[in-house]
């Protein structure tokens, strides 16, 4: 049970948006779709909202067909990424719109307008005009007309990109909360950032040219990336790819660096591959490997240095915020128990590392995920 | 290449009952030559109000700007040798890169030999030079953005380079490239830089010292290391950083600071009275979990771990008051259990009114 | 410097003021003229330099001795205007939100050809659309009637209506239907409940053009008409016998220019209050 997409296809004026998806999502949770940008995760959300045609293929809910179920038939709601509200209507009529034509009575309405504006703490804005509020609480009003009516599905497309740092930290932690036990409606989340699909759980969807290139838990699809394009886009910054051979017992990445075979790679054939290793596992050693840095960024509460090597970038993250300069070499080394080995060229995994959770072993035992 | 002194500048607006409303109080700044700065703040801060001032866009209701020492406080925008970069890239779409170029030069009606160097020459620095011919409106904003930048850095007196939000319009994948180029230009050139911003990486990524600002004061100036490890101010501590820094009431007796009865540090010099309403500051980096409890250990309990794949947020209770979060790179516990919780003596901050005292 | 600029700016604004107002001055002057005081040369001033008088102007409402009646062709023309505005609007709304949410498709013609061949009926010189309208309205007998006339404006105005709105529906975002649509609006209900509210600024501009250029008509309104149905414009003209009544002829011209005046202002008044800029946001 749940929705079944089968062998679907969207072409929008002769350009593939979406090709040959074959997906199963369940009827309750949450779903990350995570994919860059034009990667197809809107028209997929379209497509559930019943707001796009489709080419060819099926989409089924409970084996019954919901394609030629209208979108205002359908019982879905929908965040953009635009904040997207009634202009002419006050907060109070952009969030029980719905309510309105689901022709409620008035002290449903009332009672669900209350409990939604609690829940997302618009109780003293309702007699504004959205457009006197600030992007985030425009959000808000926008996520709280989604969530007031009885949907079975609700889609976010990339809610919080346009929202300050602060605030989309601040968004995130909400989402958690209020999407935690969703047992009664399924929730896609699309978006680019890993941290949003690692802090939402649930399932995740790697989407990449309007193609599915990975499905799982969460978790799962971090600590294995099926494909090379996993990998780089359920990773911030993206995994590291290098190509290099494993000859003799080491391994060769560039001409500069060679690193001894782990563990885990021992059984591992000679031959070329493409290695890939998160930023963080990239750890700054006095007595390391050098390369010249590029730029250095600060991120939150982290530094993320670029380094030339050989003419490929090799990015390296490290805690807190500290200055390196827009010259100069930096000394690092791969902490090998980490990698990640892919095959040369389809971008296959080989082998990962074994599983590395922060998690505690009591944490993993409660079921904590 | 100059140094630009902002002596007791500040701006406001006559209200109505005769008082003066500050958008920007009265302030002091030096910034060096040569140096990149970042003004970071949300808007309305009064962020873009002191770049108008220094700009020439608008002139301050009082204080003095010197440029090298020159006092330019009633000088226009075109006699202060400045480049200006906005939000949205401005380049005229009918003619060639080239020619967006050598505009400013011809309106200075400038040799045509001498226009060449100098458009070549900026070309080169921004890496424009393969598509000098082509014209302005097929390219992609960051290449727009370039080109405006361009035509402020082709005047050869350009002293000063002031860029407000230039990142804006920028695709994702685009703003690394260009985040980089500005850096090289500034640190090749030694332009003055300043780049106004909302947005804390930005800020931090770009500028060697940040000046945080808000409500229409300079909250902090400082290297972004200092910035997010010495906070000066609460607002500091809660802007920089992701999660932001945690905070926790705590009491004073005879110079030792206590959080729930137990001591966290001291603080001699600051003379502080007993009754002080102050308050421990210190970031989630910094709180580690005890495998055994100490005298110093506080006893919390999990209300909820975030995994995020290379490290966990874990948010703790410690009182009905006081909920911090630890970021752990492993062994997180697991929700509702119990554990002990350690602060690193160092990082701890201490704030009165808001305000860091030592 | 600042100076200089600020009297240039003055006197500019005044001479452009006095070039747009003389000539309405003019006219009213004229109307309270009699056919001395037209001939004896140029006059301004009441009292001092002619003798007032309402004959002219009771000559437009009441019957008698050189008088023409103009309350039946500004009925006429009242009704003509207005309906014929409100079926374009109506009609070219649909028409526009159409063209500008949905994709039509036949052959090679689509929805740019489409948009491109409502203009196009502008585009064509009238004389050109005269022949045929008066052989179409002929033959259903609907030649001077208020009736074929209204028929004939709504083929005009409907263009303007569909230019303006397509335009104004392009810049509203499609996210806005489509929301409408997830909150269980069906297409037409989206379109009613959430797209037209917040289309007021489009609206009033076309009904303005629709009014302007109907009111305004002479070309169609002649060639159409006898004596029946005359509207306000042709009645005018045709006050220019043998003998060119001047003082009729400005009171009349000063009665078809008021309701457009009315217009302009109460479109100022409500520009003023800021309702269209808010609506269009």
């Amino acid at each position: 049970m749940g929705y079944a997409i089968q062998s679907l296809n969207v072409h929008i004026n002769d350009e593939p948006h979406l090709i040959d998806i074959n997906l199963e999502l369940p009827n309750s949770g949450v779903v990350t779709i995570i994919g860059r940008t034009l990667a197809g995760k809107t028209t997929l959300l379209k497509v559930l909202a019943g707001l796009q045609e489709v080419s060819s293929g099926a989409l089924m809910k409970n084996k019954k067909d919901l394609l030629n179920v209208p979108a205002w038939e359908r019982r879905v709601g929908m965040v953009y990424q635009q904040f997207v509200n009634y202009p002419h209507l006050s907060v109070r009529e952009n969030i029980v719109f719905p309510l309105r034509r689901a022709k409620l009575n008035a002290t449903a309405i009332k009672e669900k307008l209350d409990y939604v504006s609690e829940l997302l703490g618009l109780e003293e804005y309702l007699e504004r005009n959205p457009s006197e509020l600030s992007g985030g609480q425009q959000q808000r009003v926008a996520l709280a007309r989604s969530l007031v009516k009885d949907t079975d599905l609700l889609l976010l497309d990339e809610p919080l990109v346009n929202l300050d740092y602060k605030l989309r930290e601040q968004l995130r932690e909400e989402f958690r909360r209020l999407f935690k036990d969703s047992t009664d409606r399924l929730v896609v989340y699309a978006t680019t950032e890993p941290a949003e699909a690692m802090i939402l759980q649930g399932q995740v969807v790697v989407l990449h040219e309007g193609r599915v290139v990975q499905v799982g838990e969460c978790s799962d699809v971090f600590h294995f990336p099926a494909t090379t394009i996993s990998a780089q886009v359920f990773n911030d910054p993206p995994m590291n790819l290098v190509d290099g051979e494993i000859a003799d017992g080491r391994i060769c990445i560039a001409e500069s660096l060679h690193v001894d075979l782990p563990e885990h790679l021992g059984k591992l054939k000679p031959g070329k591959y493409t290695f890939g290793i998160r930023a963080m596992d990239v750890v700054l050693e006095r007595d390391g490997a050098n390369a010249p840095i590029i730029l250095s960024e600060v991120n939150g509460s982290s530094t993320i240095v670029h380094l030339d090597l050989s003419g490929r970038s090799l990015v390296l993250e490290t805690e807190g915020v500290h200055h390196f300069g827009e010259t100069g070499d930096v000394h690092f080394s791969l902490d090998a128990s980490r990698l990640y080995v892919f095959s040369d060229v389809e971008g296959e995994l080989v082998v990962a590392p074994p599983r590395k959770s922060v998690l505690g072993e009591k944490g993993k035992q409660n079921g904590q995920n | 290449m100059a140094k630009i002194e902002l002596k007791g500048i500040g701006h406001a607006y006559t209200s109505i009952d005769g008082e003066p409303d500050y958008a920007l109080f009265p302030m002091d700044l030096t910034w060096e030559d040569g140096g990149t700065y970042a003004l970071l703040g949300p808007s309305g801060c009064g962020k873009s109000t002191m770049l108008n001032i220094v700009s020439g866009i608008l002139t301050p209701s009082q204080g003095r700007i010197l440029v090298d020492g020159v006092d330019v406080t009633n000088l226009g925008t075109t006699k202060r040798n400045i480049a200006q970069v906005f939000q949205f890239p401005v380049v005229y779409p009918a003619k060639t890169v080239y020619e967006n170029l050598a505009f400013p030069l011809r309106c200075a009606r400038m040799e045509r030999t001498k226009i060449d160097k100098r458009v070549n020459e900026v070309a080169e620095l921004l890496n424009l030079d393969e598509i000098l011919q082509s014209p302005a409106r097929r390219l992609t904003p960051d290449l727009k953005q370039l080109i405006s930048l361009g035509r402020g850095l082709v005047r050869d007196d350009v002293a000063v380079i002031l860029m407000d939000e230039p990142l804006t319009v920028i695709d994702p994948q685009l703003k690394f490239s260009l985040r980089r180029k500005l850096r090289d230009i500034s640190a090749r050139h030694g332009h003055t830089l300043v780049y106004v911003t909302h947005d804390q990486n930005e800020a931090m990524t770009l500028a060697e010292q940040v000046v945080v600002m808000g409500d229409g004061r300079i909250v902090q100036m400082g290297t972004p290391q200092e910035l997010f490890e010495n906070p000066l101010h609460e607002h500091v501590g809660y802007f920089i950083g992701s999660p932001s820094m945690n905070f926790m009431d705590a009491k004073v007796k005879g110079g030792v600071v206590f959080v729930l009865d137990l001591p966290v540090g001291v603080l001699e010099q600051a003379r502080l009275s007993d009754d002080a309403q102050i308050k421990v500051g210190i970031r989630p980096e910094f709180v580690h979990i005890q495998e055994d409890r100490t005298e110093q250990s506080f006893c919390a309990q999990v209300l909820d771990v975030q995994d995020l794949g290379n490290s966990a947020i874990v948010n703790v209770k410690l009182s009905d008051d006081i909920n911090i979060k630890l970021k752990l790179r492993e062994n997180a516990p697991p929700i509702g259990s119990t554990c002990f919780i350690g602060l690193e003596p160092q990082m701890v901050r201490y704030y009165l009114d808001g305000i860091a005292v030592q | 410097m600042l100076n200089f600029f600020k009297i240039f700016k003055v006197i500019a604004i005044v001479l452009w003021s006095a070039f747009v107002v003389a000539p309405f001055l003019w006219a009213l002057t004229t109307s309270f003229k009699t056919a001395n005081g037209v001939m004896g040369g140029a006059t301004y001033l009441p009292w001092v330099d002619y003798e007032p008088s309402l004959a002219a102007w009771k000559g437009l409402f009441g019957s008698g001795a050189g008088s023409i009646d103009v309350v039946g062709p500004f009925t006429n023309s009242l009704i003509v205007t207005l309906s014929a505005s409100a079926i374009s609007l109506a009609l070219g709304t649909l028409a526009a939100y159409g063209l500008s949410r949905f994709r039509y498709k036949v052959g090679p013609i689509s929805n740019t050809d489409l948009t491109f061949f409502f203009i196009s009926q502008r585009i064509m010189p009238p004389v050109v659309l005269a022949i045929p309208f008066f052989l179409m309205l002929g033959y259903f007998g609907l030649l001077d009637t208020i009736f074929g006339l209204i028929i004939v404006y709504v083929a005009l105005l409907l263009p303007i209506a569909v230019w303006v709105m397509v335009d104004f529906f392009n810049n509203i975002p499609r996210e806005l239907d489509e929301t409408a649509m997830i909150d269980g609006c069906t297409p037409f209900e989206a379109f009613w409940r959430v797209i037209l509210p917040n289309s007021l600024p489009g609206l009033v501009v076309a009904g303005i053009f629709c009014v302007v250029f109907g009111w305004n008509d002479f070309f169609f309104a002649f060639t159409l008409t006898f004596t029946n149905t005359q509207l306000l414009p042709v009645a005018i003209v045709s006050l220019n016998s043998s003998v060119t009544p001047w003082w009729s002829l400005s009171a009349s011209a000063l009665i078809s220019v008021a309701p457009l005046i009315i217009v302009a202002f109460l479109v100022e008044r409500y520009l003023e209050k800021g309702k269209i800029s808010v609506a269009s946001k």
